[in-house]
C-alpha cells in the first residue's frame, strides 16, 4: 500500500521563486526591502485579517517574507514588529524558536536529510555521510558558493520511504546514492526540477578553522568527519565543535602535535566568538 | 487479512484531491445531513457513542473530550492537530496530501458538533505541499457553499483557517500548539487550565487530532453503533497504523484496533529474509518497546499498556536482530535533547546529559557506572515536566537496556589508556 507519490510527483513544481526579487549576490545593501516590504503589505494584512488576533498571523508572515528575501531579516522582523504592534526583541525570540526560520542567509538549495531513528534503521547514516563528502560540510553549513546548506533533521513523517530528506520542503524518498549524485549534478548546472530559493545576500561562511585543518582535510569542513553523532556535527562553529576535533584529531587524521594543538585552540576561539555573538539559537541558521 | 480501508478508501486508487471525486464518491454527504438536518448534539452524541478515542496519542475519549467545554457563552474553538511529528508517524501527512476534502469535512463537522464558528488547522512546517494542497480543499470547499457565510444556504457560518507551523515538534503538545497558533513561541503551558476551559485566545478549545476528526464522517455515515461493533472492549473502531523500520513493506495500513500485533508485522510484508524479531515500538518515539512475548497481544491501547508500552500515536516501528541498540537510544534520546523547548530543568538538561552519556557508549568509551545511572535516573526525569515530552525520553531506552543489557556492556571502556 504505497498511499503517497514518489518523487516525481512532489518534485514537479517549485514555486518559492518569487518575481522580481532579483538575486544580489553578495551585495545585501542593495536588496530594496523598503519596496519589498510595500509589495507584501497588502497580503500581511490579509494574513492578519484570517485570525481573532493579529498576533497569529506573524508566523505565516515570517514564512511569506523568508519565500521572497531567502531569509528572515532583521528588516523583515523589525516590518512584522511595526504591523503587529509588538516590540522587535518579542518578535525575534519568536522567530528564533523555529527551525525552519532562517536568520541568516542560507544556500539557494536547502538539503535537509532525515537523520530520525526509522530512517537510521533503513541506511540514513550512509546517505549523510554521503552528504558530507559530496558538499565538504557539515550539518548546519552552507558551501562557499552559497548554493548549498545542509542540515540533519528530525524525523519528516515519511519513515515508510526511508531514507528521506527534503530539498526547499519538497519531499525526496528513498533516497540512493545514485540520486544524490544526479541531484547535486542538476543542482549545479542549475537544471533541477525543484526551483531553488530566493537569494538577496550571499550566505556567510558558516564554519572557520586554521589553515591546518583545511589543508588536512582538502578544504572542506571539520563536520563532513563526523559520521557518528549528528547532533556534534556542527562543524567548529558549533560549541561542540571542541569536542568533536578533539576526537578526529587524535582518531581519524594523523597530526603533527603541534597542528592538534594549534586546531583545537582555534576550534576554542571560534567556540567562544560563536558565543559572544550568540548565535546558538535553536535554529542555528 | 485484516487490513480494512476507511479513512484509506481510495488513497492510490482516485484523485481525492479532486473535490469533485471526492463528492462523486459520497464525500460531503455527511456533512450536509449534518447541516441540513441534524442538531450539534446528535453529532456529539455520535461521537461520544461510537467510543472514539483520540488518535493523537493520549487516547483520550473524544466525546468526553468536548463535553468539559463549558456553557458560558464565550466563543470556542475547534482546533486540528496536524503537527505530526512524533518519529514513525506518517498517517496525518497521507491523509493531509491524500484526502484533504475528508480531513476537512471530519473538522467542519468536529466544529458543528462543539459549537464552533472559526475552525483551525495547524499544519506542520515541513508539509508545504501538504499546505498548499489543504489551502485548496478550503477554496473549493468554499467555492461549493460548504464552509464560510451561509453554508448551503441554512444561515450557518463555520470559518476554517490553516496555519502552517515552522519546525518544532513541540508544537504537538496541545497547549504548545495553541501558543505557536497565536503567533508565539511553541511553548507548552502550565494546566490547568486545560484547553477545554482556557485555549486559544483564552476561549474554551479542543484540540483534536487529523486522524480523530476525520472518523466522525464514517461514524456519521455508518453510525456509531457501525463503529463501537469493531475493536475490543474499551479500544473501539479502526486505526491507521504507520509501519516503519526492519519490514518488508513500511506503510499507513488501516486495521480494526485489536489486531494483533504479530499479524500487523505480517500485513507490513513481515521481516526481512534471513533475519530474526528483536522488538517492536508500538506508539512512537515515546512508548517503551515491546518483545517476542507480547507478539500475540492484541493492538488496543489497554493491552500494549498491560505490555508495559502504549498504543500512542499508532506508529509501529519494527527492530530485527541487526539493530545497534546502544545507537538507537542515543538517536531516539537526542531527538528528545533537541526538541525540548527547554522550560523545565529535568527535561532541559536530563535529556542532554543523557546524550552525551550515550554518546560515550556509541564510542565504546561507555563507563560501567553510567549502566547503573541510566537505571537510575529516569526517576529524576519523568513526571517532573510541565508537558509529556520530559516523560517521553526515557521509556525506550529504559526498556532497550533492560532488554539487550550486553550490548550496551560491550561498549563499557574495557581500560583507561594513558592519554
Ligand atoms: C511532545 C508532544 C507532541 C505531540 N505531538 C502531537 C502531534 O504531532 N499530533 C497530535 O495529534 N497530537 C500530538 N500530541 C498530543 C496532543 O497534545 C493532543 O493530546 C492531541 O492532539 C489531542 O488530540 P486527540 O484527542 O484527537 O488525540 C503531542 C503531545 C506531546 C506531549
Ligand atoms: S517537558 Fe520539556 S518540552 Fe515539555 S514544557 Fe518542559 S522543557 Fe518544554
Ligand atoms: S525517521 Fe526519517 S522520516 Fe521518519
Amino acid at each position: 500500500m504505497a498511499l503517497r507519490q514518489a518523487q516525481g510527483d512532489t518534485a514537479a513544481q517549485g514555486d518559492t521563486a518569487a518575481q522580481g526579487d532579483t538575486a544580489a549576490q553578495g551585495d545585501a545593501a542593495a536588496f530594496d526591502f523598503a519596496g519589498l516590504a510595500a509589495r507584501l503589505r497588502p497580503q500581511c494584512e490579509a494574513l492578519v485579517a484570517q485570525y481573532e488576533q493579529p498576533r497569529s498571523a506573524l508566523l505565516p508572515m515570517m514564512h511569506l517574507f523568508q519565500e521572497h528575501q531567502g531569509y528572515v531579516s532583521q528588516d523583515a522582523m523589525r516590518f512584522a514588529a511595526d504591523l503587529l504592534g509588538l516590540s522587535p526583541a518579542v518578535v525575534e525570540s519568536t522567530v528564533s524558536f523555529y527551525t525552519l526560520f532562517f536568520r541568516k542567509p542560507v544556500g539557494k538549495y536547502m538539503l535537509q536529510v532525515c537523520r530520525g531513528l526509522m530512517c537510521e534503521l533503513n541506511g540514513a547514516e550512509a546517505t549523510m555521510a554521503l552528504f558530507r563528502e559530496k558538499l565538504g560540510i557539515g550539518h548546519l553549513e552552507t558551501t562557499d558558493d552559497g548554493l548549498f546548506s545542509y542540515e540533519e533533521v528530525e524525523c519528516l513523517a515519511a519513515c515508510d520511504k526511508a531514507p528521506c530528506m527534503q530539498v526547499n520542503l519538497e519531499f525526496l524518498y528513498n533516497l540512493t546514492p545514485a540520486m544524490i549524485d544526479e541531484m547535486l549534478e542538476l543542482m549545479r548546472t542549475g537544471t533541477y526540477a525543484i526551483a531553488p530559493m530566493v537569494q538577496t545576500a550571499k550566505p556567510e561562511r558558516t564554519w572557520k578553522v586554521g589553515q591546518d585543518a583545511q589543508v588536512a582535510l582538502g578544504g572542506k569542513s571539520p563536520g563532513t568527519l563526523n559520521a557518528t553523532d549528528p547532533n556534534n556535527a556542527g562543524g567548529v562553529g558549533d560549541a561542540s565543535g571542541v569536542i568533536m576535533l578533539d576526537r578526529f584529531v587524535s582518531k581519524d587524521v594523523a597530526f603533527t602535535a603541534r597542528s592538534r594543538e594549534r586546531l583545537v585552540r582555534d576550534a576554542r576561539a571560534v567556540a567562544e566568538i560563536v558565543e559572544e555573538e550568540g548565535a546558538n539559537g535553536h535554529a542555528g541558521h | 487479512m485484516p487490513v480494512t480501508k476507511v479513512l484509506t478508501a481510495g488513497i492510490g486508487e482516485a484523485d481525492l484531491r479532486d473535490i469533485s471525486v471526492y463528492r462523486a464518491r459520497g464525500g460531503y454527504k455527511q456533512w450536509e445531513r449534518a447541516v441540513r438536518d441534524l442538531k450539534p448534539a446528535d453529532v456529539m452524541e455520535a461521537c461520544d457513542k461510537s467510543g472514539l478515542r483520540g488518535r493523537g496519542g493520549a487516547g483520550f475519549p473524544t466525546g468526553r473530550k468536548w463535553s468539559f467545554l463549558p456553557n458560558n457563552g464565550k466563543p470556542r474553538y475547534m482546533v486540528c492537530n496536524c503537527d505530526e511529528a512524533e518519529p514513525g508517524t506518517f498517517k496525518d501527512h497521507m491523509l493531509l496530501e491524500e484526502t484533504p476534502h475528508l480531513v476537512l469535512e471530519g473538522i467542519l463537522l468536529g466544529a458543528y458538533g462543539i459549537g464552533c464558528t472559526h475552525a483551525y488547522i495547524y499544519i506542520r512546517g515541513e508539509f508545504k505541499r501538504g499546505y498548499q494542497i489543504f489551502q485548496k480543499a478550503i477554496d473549493d470547499a468554499r467555492a461549493a457553499g460548504l464552509l464560510g457565510k451561509n453554508i448551503l444556504g441554512t444561515g450557518l457560518d463555520i470559518e476554517v483557517t490553516a496555519h502552517r507551523g515552522a519546525g518544532a515538534y513541540i508544537c504537538g503538545e496541545e497547549t504548545g500548539l495553541l501558543n505557536s497558533l497565536e503567533g508565539k513561541r511553541g511553548e507548552p503551558r502550565l494546566k490547568p487550565p486545560f484547553p477545554a476551559i482556557a485555549g486559544l485566545y483564552g476561549m474554551p478549545t479542543v484540540v483534536n487530532n487529523v486522524e480523530t476528526l476525520a472518523y466522525l464522517v464514517p461514524i456519521l455515515e455508518k453510525g456509531a453503533d457501525w463503529f463501537a461493533s469493531v475493536g475490543t472492549e474499551r479500544s473501539k473502531g479502526y486505526k491507521i497504523v504507520s509501519v516503519s523500520g526492519h519490514v518488508q513493506k513500511p506503510g499507513n495500513y488501516e486495521v480494526p484496533i485489536g489486531t494483533t500485533v504479530r499479524e500487523i508485522i505480517e500485513i507490513a510484508g513481515g521481516l526481512r529474509p534471513g533475519r530474526t524479531f528483536a522488538a517492536v515500538q508500538p506508539g512512537g518515539q515515546s512508548s517503551a518497546c515491546i518483545f517476542e512475548e507480547h507478539l500475540d497481544y492484541p493492538y488496543d491501547y489497554e493491552s500494549m499498556a498491560k505490555a508495559g508500552s502504549m498504543l500512542g500515536s499508532g506508529a509501529f516501528t519494527v527492530f530485527d536482530d541487526t539493530t545497534d541498540w546502544v545507537k538507537a537510544a542515543l538517536n531516539s534520546v537526542r531527538f528528545y535533547a533537541h526538541e525540548s523547548c527547554g522550560q523545565c530543568t529535568p527535561c532541559r538538561e536530563g535529556g542532554h546529559w543523557l546524550e552525551r552519556v550515550l554518546h560515550r557508549f556509541v564510542e565504546g568509551r561507555g563507563l560501567r557506572s553510567d549502566l547503573e545511572m541510566i537505571r537510575r535516573v529516569s526517576g529524576t526525569i519523568t513526571g517532573l515536566n510541565l508537558c509529556a515530552l520530559g516523560d517521553s525520553i526515557e521509556p525506550f531506552l529504559k526498556s532497550v537496556v533492560n532488554r539487550f543489557p550486553e550490548q550496551f556492556e560491550a561498549r563499557v571502556m574495557q581500560e583507561l589508556t594513558p592519554a
